[in-house]
């Protein structure tokens, strides 16, 4: 997939989640819009209801002056005194008017007079028809606002019809009864609570759309006219609208004077007839700020770094991927060069043994050439175990499956060991020879003693191999003081005076199959693995390897090794002696299809005075078992592969046996499948130890013993 | 790549347009009015008029608010304005804006209109009072100036231009062309060329006929004047020439008072009778005119049968036609406003010819600046040359004069009175 286009989708991916946040929010931000509109509405609706008491409790003192001043025949003066003792806020009059004359008496005095209570509703068009004011008690009776003749306040009055004495005409003289609030008064208290309704207005209107009180946001003397003035409508649509304002409780959106949406709440003044109480507020005021833009930004930088982090994570991948590749095809490369050159190590040897075999087989009679054959054989047959063990060495190091065993050696010994394993060669070669072994304070050493002589054994044959005859190798192991506690610092040193290694191939010489040409020595004399398994066993023991070499002249391997001292030395050292004879009477059962196979350890075991029976394949390995019963057999060693029934099935049904006893008969492979993984496999099958083919007889011999000992310590 | 580059560029490119348009506009704006004030100041300005509904007004009110939004402005309708005015100023709730006129000036009723006005002549507030026609400029004693106009009224009649164009008429432009044009209406079947109101005598028929040929006669006779505003009984002769051209307009059979007074007032009545669309010529003043635009759709004749009609003076001389400049409603601003400032720079906003236009032309009424040609409705009356063009205020006719002329006109107009009588009776008439 190319670049440009999984970033594309990426980009495709980030913004469609951006738009879907967008208008998940446009839709959250729309819900939470409608909830605060019907909230305003039923704010409105609240405010109706406050109005409503508000207006019934003013109108309800004007029912009882009436139903006073009516009950007790009054004059206008006396009514006018009546009610100015009941005064108790200073912005309230009351207004007593004669219906014929318009004119009547104030209950505080005109503006600017201490004594002038004259009052005259002539010029104001409020009282002209006095249809409207229903008996006391039966509805509020407000007038609009209007202009107070005594003081020019704007103000809204409550009324009642009175009848009032008349002492010259000596009959009651039909009056009204205003108790007059001024407007402002009204306004302080006629708000909506709520701060976020701060920039709404409250109006009441009449049936037919004219103010009665008008709140700052609403315009013309009309709501009508006001609506109609910045709302595109038609007389009819129009005409419906204001039908359901004046009737029922709602809200419409609408245009305010400043162009600006508004919702506008309605709801009927119940108390009232045909008015309705109206809340104008700018629908900016009822969007909630959700921080919509805020997860907006968030989400889209969180994409953002999601998306680069991606890019970069990817460029990174494909970097270790592209690595990878060339490894892998190095590795190829390398796998190849490996069957290459295995194929050509393994042809050396195996051309001398078929060859040589091929030659004493036509010459039987000629003894000395039979035997000379015969050593050459077995020197190139050991030569290609030697490259067989070296390769199970370095595939069980390289996939870290290499364990060491330690136990308890004798560091003398293994030096002893060294020296008899060269001096063939060197006297081969006749090369000098010197072997050099410092003080050692702690003879006895734990750790891999096998590992350790590989180590040593590689390094010293190398030297022997590569000195040309009359050269000199030099051998030096000296013990000191270790860093780690409880452990002694070997220092192995090996010179010669060979034919040394140049640079390049010392930079590459700790790698597999890396052999040094030279034409002084044979090309064949080594596997190439050697070094390579040398320095993982090094490192594996946790030591250091040098080398100094120049070409020519020779060269100098200095290993340090710091290897824990044993618990016991020599003085409290018991050597258990070995005794070929215990083993002897011992029965043990051979599993192997191979009759060549069979024949080997059939013979070898037989040295021992071990008897064995031979199971053809793992099937006959169990049925003989379970015939044979629990201690038929002290031992069975069991080839893997096998025909009918392989060593690892065999195994796990010999483990499901009833019998116990035969059901825990030791059970040791004895197979080809020689690498870490089979021995594992072995060993989860049930089995109680593995030994590679070709089989060596001391090894055999040891695991004998070892499974002898063990079955006799349970 | 280079798509990304044309997008970005494209996006840069309407963005700076759209930033250049924006900064043009601004630049317009700025232009018409400057503010003085922080953009963020705030109040509430209430302005205090007699009218029911003052829309034009609030119209104003919106685009001052584009510059300070956080002004309310409202205006409140004071009931018996004229009589009450001075009680509102006087109490606790004074507007910071008020209507006033200049016929207030002088008399002790309405001194308080005058006495809480501030003088807007001072030049540190800025207003733009030099648009405004010199005639209709209230002249003080002391050179203040209480009060600016924000209309301007004058007597004239509304001619059906398109019956004019149907039957090949052209508008009178002199007494004579009048008289014709009349005659020439009546031949081709119109029972009545031209109407007005006439049942009573405020702004009656009589009076817009007469008042600007009144004015014109005695402009430049300053005794003439003095005696007409003393109520001089002898200062009734000054009436005699223009009670003489009436009765001669009455003789020439321009106008057939019977069918006049079947128009009810001089307001409503006068329009939807115009708007019948029989009538090419109907006086009234400018006050009935800026009712003219609302009335349209209460015709059921003028909208089965519009018409484009419009407002010229009538030609009462040979000369030709008198403008009669008159100042109509004036805003004072109330010098004890707790909101003087906002309520001073709403009046700068205010006076200038751009605002006073679009008031005018949104109340219909006459734009008191110095071009009236934006208006098509009174457009005739800036073609007057500047002889033609007489003003109460100028002259220094006083409102009680006015009301001895109205009173004299209506009675010889309806025959009550003959021209000697009327004459006689000067400064004897009561309202």
């Amino acid at each position: 997939m190319k670049k440009t286009y999984i970033i594309v989708v990426n980009v495709i991916i980030m913004v469609t989640i951006l738009i879907f946040v967008v208008q998940y929010s446009g839709y959250e931000n729309r819900i939470s819009y409608q909830r605060q509109v019907e909230h305003f509405k039923d704010t409105t609706v609240t405010m109706e209801q406050v109005t409503e008491n508000y207006l019934q409790s003013e109108q309800r003192i004007c029912d009882v002056w009436a139903q006073y001043i009516n009950s007790s025949q009054m004059t206008m003066e006396e009514a006018a005194d009546f009610i100015r003792a009941l005064h108790v806020l200073n912005n309230t009059s009351a207004h007593l008017v004669d219906e014929d004359t318009l004119c009547g008496l104030s209950t505080r005095p005109k503006q600017g007079t201490a004594d002038d209570y004259e009052v005259s509703y002539d010029r104001v068009d409020l009282l002209d028809n006095t249809d409207w004011i229903d008996e006391i008690g039966r509805s509020i009776n407000i007038t609009r606002a209007y202009t107070n003749p005594m003081n020019g306040e704007q103000s809204l009055a409550f009324c009642n019809r009175v009848t009032l004495y008349d002492p010259e005409k000596k009959t009651g003289n039909p009056c009204v009864l205003l108790r007059v609030i001024p407007i402002s008064a009204l306004e302080q208290k006629w708000v909506f609570p709520q701060i976020e309704l701060a920039n709404a207005g409250l109006s009441m209107i009449d049936a037919d759309g004219d103010y009665i009180l008008k709140g700052y946001s609403f315009k013309n003397s009309s709501f009508f006219e006001f609506y109609k003035s910045y709302n595109q409508t038609d007389p009819e649509t129009s005409g419906e609208l204001f039908g359901r304002i004046t009737s029922s409780t709602g809200n419409i959106p609408m245009t305010d004077s400043h162009g600006q949406e508004c919702i506008l709440a309605f709801t009927p003044i119940s108390a009232t007839a045909g008015w309705t109480l109206l809340g104008l507020v700018p629908s900016k005021d009822l969007i909630v700020d959700n921080e919509n833009w805020m997860l907006f930004g968030v989400v889209f930088v969180g994409l953002l770094v999601l998306f680069f982090f991606d890019l970069f994570y990817m460029l990174k991948l494909n970097k270790h991927l592209q690595i990878s590749v060339r490894e892998a095809e190095s590795a190829n490369k390398a796998k190849t060069e490996f069957l290459s050159t295995m194929s050509h190590d393994i042809r050396t040897p195996m051309n001398a043994i078929i060859g040589l075999t091929a030659i004493t087989e036509k010459n039987l009679d000629d003894t000395e050439l039979t035997a000379q054959n015969l050593r050459k054989i077995s020197l190139a047959g050991n030569h290609l175990l030697t490259l067989i063990n070296d390769i199970l060495d370095i595939s069980k190091v390289e996939s870290g499956k290499l364990k060491l065993s330690p136990a308890a050696f004798s560091i003398l010994e293994t030096v002893e060991n060294l020296e008899s394993i060269s001096q063939p060669m060197v006297k081969e070669k006749n090369i000098d020879f010197s072997l050099n072994i410092g003080r050692m304070e702690k003879e006895y050493l734990y750790t891999d003693q096998l590992r350790l002589n590989q180590i040593y054994i590689n390094i010293l044959s190398n030297a022997i191999k590569y000195t040309q005859p009359g050269g000199m190798v030099s051998v030096d192991l000296r013990e000191e003081a270790s860093d780690r506690p409880g452990c002694v610092r070997l220092t192995y040193v090996v010179s010669d005076t060979g034919i040394g290694m140049s640079p390049e191939f010392m930079s590459v010489m700790y790698q597999p199959f890396s052999r040094q040409i030279d034409s002084r020595v044979n090309s064949v004399v080594g596997t190439g693995l050697g070094l390579a398994i040398t320095k993982q066993m090094v490192d594996l023991l946790g030591g250091t390897i040098e080398c100094q070499s120049r070409q020519g002249e020779g060269t100098t391997f200095t290993i340090i090794l710091d290897i824990p001292a044993a618990d016991r030395q020599r003085d409290d050292m018991r050597f258990d002696q070995v005794d070929d004879s215990e083993l002897k009477g011992m029965r043990i059962l051979v599993a192997e299809d191979n009759d060549i196979n069979w024949e080997i350890i059939s013979y070898m075991l037989g040295t021992f005075g071990i008897t064995t029976d031979r199971a053809e394949n793992g099937k006959v390995c169990v049925d003989m078992i379970s015939a044979g019963g629990g201690d038929a057999y002290d031992l069975i060693f069991m080839d893997v592969q096998m025909p009918e029934m392989n060593g690892l099935d065999a195994t796990r049904a010999i483990r499901k046996l009833e019998d116990p006893v035969a059901a825990s008969v030791p059970i040791v492979a004895m197979t080809a499948d020689a690498f870490s993984e089979n021995v594992t496999e072995c060993l989860n099958a049930g089995m109680n130890g593995h030994i590679a083919k070709p089989i060596d007889e001391k090894l055999v011999i040891k695991e004998i013993r070892r499974i002898r000992e063990e079955k006799r310590r349970s | 790549m280079k798509k990304l580059v044309c997008i970005l560029l494209a996006v840069m490119m309407v963005t700076s347009l759209t930033a250049c348009t924006v900064q043009i506009q601004e630049e317009a704006k700025a232009q018409g009015f400057t503010p003085r004030l922080d953009a963020s100041a705030h109040g509430h300005i209430r302005i205090a008029g007699g009218y029911d509904n003052f829309e034009a007004l609030e119209a104003e009110f919106d685009r001052f608010s584009d510059h300070y939004p956080n002004v309310e402005l409202m205006y409140t309708k004071v009931d018996d304005y004229n009589n009450m005015i001075g009680t509102v100023l006087n109490g606790n709730d004074a507007p910071d804006i008020y209507v006033n006129y200049s016929w207030m000036y002088g008399r002790d009723q309405y001194k308080d209109a005058i006495e809480h006005a501030e003088d807007l002549a001072d030049p540190s507030l800025g207003l733009d009072t030099d648009c405004i026609r010199s005639n209709i400029i209230l002249k003080t004693d002391d050179k203040s100036l209480p009060m600016v106009p924000i209309f301007s009224n004058t007597y004239g009649m509304l001619v059906n231009n398109s019956l004019f164009e149907k039957e090949g008429l052209s508008v009178p432009k002199t007494y004579e062309e009048l008289v014709s044009v009349c005659g020439s209406f009546r031949d081709k079947g119109y029972k009545n060329p031209m109407m007005g109101f006439s049942k009573e005598e405020t702004t009656s028929l009589f009076t817009l006929v007469s008042y600007p040929f009144f004015c014109e006669n005695v402009a430049d006779d300053k005794d003439a004047v003095n005696k007409l505003n003393a109520m001089d009984p002898s200062a009734g002769e000054y009436m005699r020439p223009t009670l003489e051209k009436m009765n001669q307009f009455i003789k020439d059979g321009c106008v057939d008072l019977g069918e006049c007074d079947t128009i009810e007032n001089n307001y409503d009545a006068v329009i939807l009778r115009f708007f019948e669309g029989d009538v090419p010529m109907m006086t009234c003043s400018g006050d009935t005119v800026s009712g003219t635009k609302k009335r349209e759709s209460r015709s059921e004749a003028f909208i089965a049968n519009p018409f484009e009609y419009s407002f010229v003076p009538i030609p009462m001389s040979k000369g030709g036609a008198v403008f009669l400049d008159m100042s109509n409603l004036q805003f004072s601003v109330n010098k004890d406003s707790s909101e003087l400032d906002i309520a001073n720079e709403f009046m700068r906003f205010l006076i200038t010819p751009q605002e006073l236009n679009e008031i005018a032309q949104n109340k219909g009424l006459m734009s008191p600046t110095k071009d009236l040609s934006f208006s098509s409705m009174y457009a005739a009356f800036g073609d007057v040359p500047e002889s033609g063009i007489v003003s109460p205020e100028e002259i220094g006719l006083t409102d009680d004069a006015l009301i001895q002329f109205r009173q004299a006109v209506f009675h010889v107009g309806t025959g009550d009175m003959t021209i000697d009588e009327a004459i006689a009776a000067y400064g004897s008439f009561s309202q």
